[in-house]
């Protein structure tokens, strides 16, 4: 089938090689990452963790959501979403790729990765996230790819398929869940140190994903002609709004345990991100920005005719993936090392090298959702023809 | 015991007149590589019967004095980057406010803000970093010291992010650029993986005492066995109040202050 | 009977001797003691551990084995077949090995094997 990935139009082959710069651009960068050392990022003795980390947070959210079409799909047999769980598959499967290559991109030591396995340590929640991960990119791909086989010589999957599908939609809670886990677990970060970080962090990341799904599937109508259906996508916008509903309120509930407690540890990491510490207010505009965007998407995809008018619908779901991939990623790794365990309040701004090397995992991300859909798109026309 | 320092003198001796020939000969040049010395565990070490411990009398410690982190950092080749990104640090001095944030601040009088408090790694007996490191780099010891394998970090920073005390360092470059009078009795790190206080592991095994405990001119740190309860800082930790840092956190330290 | 009576007479001596011990033990900690833990061992570094042969061809796991034993279970103390005993370390091949700056990386660059041992440790170069 993956031969179906080499045919294709000439803005198809422009947005290849656009891609490929870019993936290119992004490893010379990484290259020079990988002689002069993390010193070339923005990251330091304070901020350990930054831009990368974000990254891999917000997409293993990404690649988590797609069990918001294969559950109703394969569950509940909502016929609307039989041609966009694919895509929601797929995604899933290049989310979780790229997630696994930021943690690859952030290590000191890139070549000691296979320590995890040589050393496994049961009581570190890095080896549960990488074998989740793993299994999830396992799951999606073998699955999603069966499925496609089976459709395109007309025959049933094989009966292996369905039992995998079905165990991936309870992997895909546990992907994230452990992801909250990295952080939830540390004494002293105290704004990862809650247990509505988990909740919250499901909620997020399916409120992101669907928003997300809801895009590429009008940006393949747009390239390709091939329709998900208006159906389909109505019913992810209400998925998107009720699990960003649900997004907020978690955020709400934080805000009032912190601030009504007034236990300095617990709120003074909100306190930075969203009013400002000692003077410093380096996030204070980008989390206005993302709370003020995301409530306002969710207004608009509460009010059914705006939800159904496509221009609205672009512009509350690209505005609830900015605020989301702001809160997760900027507010959520960053905010957690501020104040830093001596009480010091650092700044935090990622070099050019750092912003070259992930746009070039995006850029790969990409790259392997446009083959795999140009897979799916061939398949599914060839089918309707 | 007897035959331990006969023996020490006598090797000394013996070197000291074969580098002096050499040296005097111009055969061998001065000659300073840490020559295989006496281990001091022969066997195998039962895990858990030793604990570690540091109790530093703050009220002790002077205004300006740097000369405890001075010699830990030359000894242990801990590089100067020169700049707070970078920054690697096993043992520093901070306000109260910093090292104590959530004792009581309000109030506090003007000497003990005044004074200024160490850091360090806490080795704690409860300890989050030794938990969240995927390949057993961090591990706790045999006698309590949280103990780092360079050669197993595979530099994730997992346990930079756990541990509540900021006692871990990165090295985000190559640190044999910034060492600026490196010593032959101790390995360096290498770029890429995180490094931190290890109780002077490498003095221990030769029976001294770590470095800042000896170099500090006022005896302000008294360095020994917690479990033992005739050692010294046992003795100290009965007589006087002592803190630790963030004890609510249960990472319980191994490092105590006199305030 | 009999029997009773020893059994006293020795529980008495024992008490007697660790009383006796015991103040031994409070005169000595007035001089303030070495943090020796275990007894110590004669070390040897003045011959190789083992014939040049072998070491040629297995220096690799005897390196691999001192690291892990002597990092991880704090066992520093190897000893060798004949019985001779030597500290794991690097600086125990260099006791000898340094004579020759060239020792670790003749071979090296001819099997273009790279360890990654100096970056950290020192090499025979980089001997004082």
């Amino acid at each position: 089938m993956i031969e179906k990935a080499l045919k294709g139009n000439r803005s198809y082959w422009i947005w290849i090689a656009f891609l490929i710069a870019v993936i290119a651009n992004g490893l010379s960068a990484y290259d020079q990452q990988r002689w002069f050392g993390l010193t070339v990022t923005g990251m330091g003795r304070d901020i350990s963790w930054g831009l990368y980390i974000a990254q891999f947070t917000f997409l293993v959210g990404v690649a988590a959501s797609a069990v918001m079409v294969v559950l109703p799909y394969y569950l509940h047999h909502q016929k609307e979403f039989a041609k966009t769980v694919i895509i929601g598959e797929f995604m899933a499967v290049s989310a979780t790729l790229m997630s696994m290559l930021f943690i690859l991109a952030d290590m000191g030591r890139p070549d000691r990765l296979l320590n995890i396995m040589l050393y496994p340590s049961p009581h570190s929640m890095v080896f549960w996230d990488l074998l989740v991960l793993s299994g999830y990119l396992l799951m999606n791909l073998v699955s999603s790819w069966a499925m496609l086989g089976a459709e395109r010589k007309g025959v049933p999957p094989k009966a292996w398929v369905k039992p995998l599908i079905y165990l991936s939609i309870p992997w895909a809670f546990s992907v994230h869940t452990v992801t909250a886990f990295l952080y939830a677990g540390m004494p002293g970060r105290h704004l990862w140190l809650t247990a509505v970080l988990a909740p919250r962090f499901l909620a997020s990341a399916f409120a992101a994903g669907t928003a997300l799904l809801i895009l590429v599937s009008l940006i393949l109508k747009r390239t390709t002609g091939f329709d998900t259906g208006n159906e389909a996508r109505t019913k992810l916008a209400v998925l998107a709004t009720y699990t960003g509903l649900a997004n907020f309120f978690f955020l709400g509930t934080e805000f009032f345990t912190a601030f009504y407690s007034n236990v300095p540890a617990h709120k003074e990491s909100l306190q930075y991100l969203f009013f400002g510490l000692e003077g410093k207010c380096q996030f204070v505009p980008l989390m206005w920005f993302s709370l003020i965007s995301g409530v306002a998407s969710i207004i608009v995809l509460l009010v059914p005719a705006l939800r159904k008018s496509t221009p609205w619908l672009v512009g509350a779901c690209s505005a609830l993936v900015l605020s989301i991939w702001i809160d997760k990623g900027v507010g959520l790794i960053l905010g957690g090392f501020v104040p830093s365990p001596l009480q010091d309040i650092v700044q935090y701004t990622p070099t050019a090298t750092e912003i070259f090397v992930t746009l070039g995992i995006w850029g790969i991300g990409i790259l392997l959702l446009t083959l795999l859909l140009k897979v799916v798109v061939a398949v599914k026309m060839e089918k309707e023809q | 015991m007897m035959n331990e320092q006969r023996r020490e003198f006598i090797k000394k001796t013996a070197l000291g007149v074969l580098v002096g020939l050499g040296a005097a000969s111009g055969l061998v040049p001065a000659f300073s590589l840490e020559k295989t010395v006496l281990p001091v565990w022969d066997e195998k070490p039962v895990p858990g019967k030793i604990r570690w411990g540091m109790l530093i009398d703050t009220r002790k410690c002077k205004e300006g004095c740097q000369q405890c982190a001075a010699a830990c950092h030359h000894a242990h080749n801990v590089p100067d980057f020169r700049n707070k990104k970078d920054e690697i640090k096993w043992l520093w001095q901070n306000p109260y406010q910093k090292v104590f944030p959530t004792a009581s601040q309000q109030f506090v009088s003007k000497e003990i803000q005044d004074r200024s408090y160490l850091a360090l790694c806490n080795h704690c007996a409860e300890s989050p970093c030794t938990k969240a490191c995927p390949t057993e780099a961090t591990f706790k010891r045999w006698d309590g010291i949280v103990a780092m394998d360079y050669h197993r970090c595979i530099g994730c920073r997992f346990c930079m992010a756990a541990c509540p005390y900021g006692s871990r360092s990165f090295n985000w470059q190559d640190p044999r650029t910034a060492i600026h009078d490196p010593v032959t009795t101790y390995p360096t790190r290498e770029q890429g993986v995180v490094e931190k206080c290890n109780f002077c592991s490498d003095r221990l095994v030769k029976g001294q005492q770590p470095a800042c405990t000896e170099a500090c001119p006022e005896q302000a740190l008294t360095f020994g066995d917690l479990n033992d309860p005739r050692s010294d800082i046992r003795l100290l930790l009965e007589a006087n109040e002592t803190m630790q840092r963030k004890p609510e956190l249960g990472t319980k330290p191994s490092v105590f202050y006199i305030i | 009977m009999m029997s009773k009576k020893l059994l006293w007479i020795f529980a008495v001596t024992a008490m007697m001797l660790f009383a006796v011990l015991n103040v031994f033990r409070k005169g000595e900690a007035e001089t303030p003691p070495p943090l020796s833990v275990h007894k110590s061992v004669a070390i040897d570094s003045s011959k190789c551990i083992a014939p040049a042969s072998f070491m040629r061809a297995n220096h690799m796991q005897v390196l691999y084995e001192w690291r892990n034993s002597s990092v991880r279970t704090g066992n520093r103390v190897y000893i060798a077949s004949n019985g001779s005993k030597y500290e794991k370390s690097l600086n125990t091949c260099l006791g000898c090995h340094s004579n020759n700056r060239l020792f670790c990386f003749n071979c090296h660059s001819y099997a273009n094997v790279k360890p990654k041992c100096w970056n950290c440790h020192l090499s025979p170069m980089e001997t004082p």
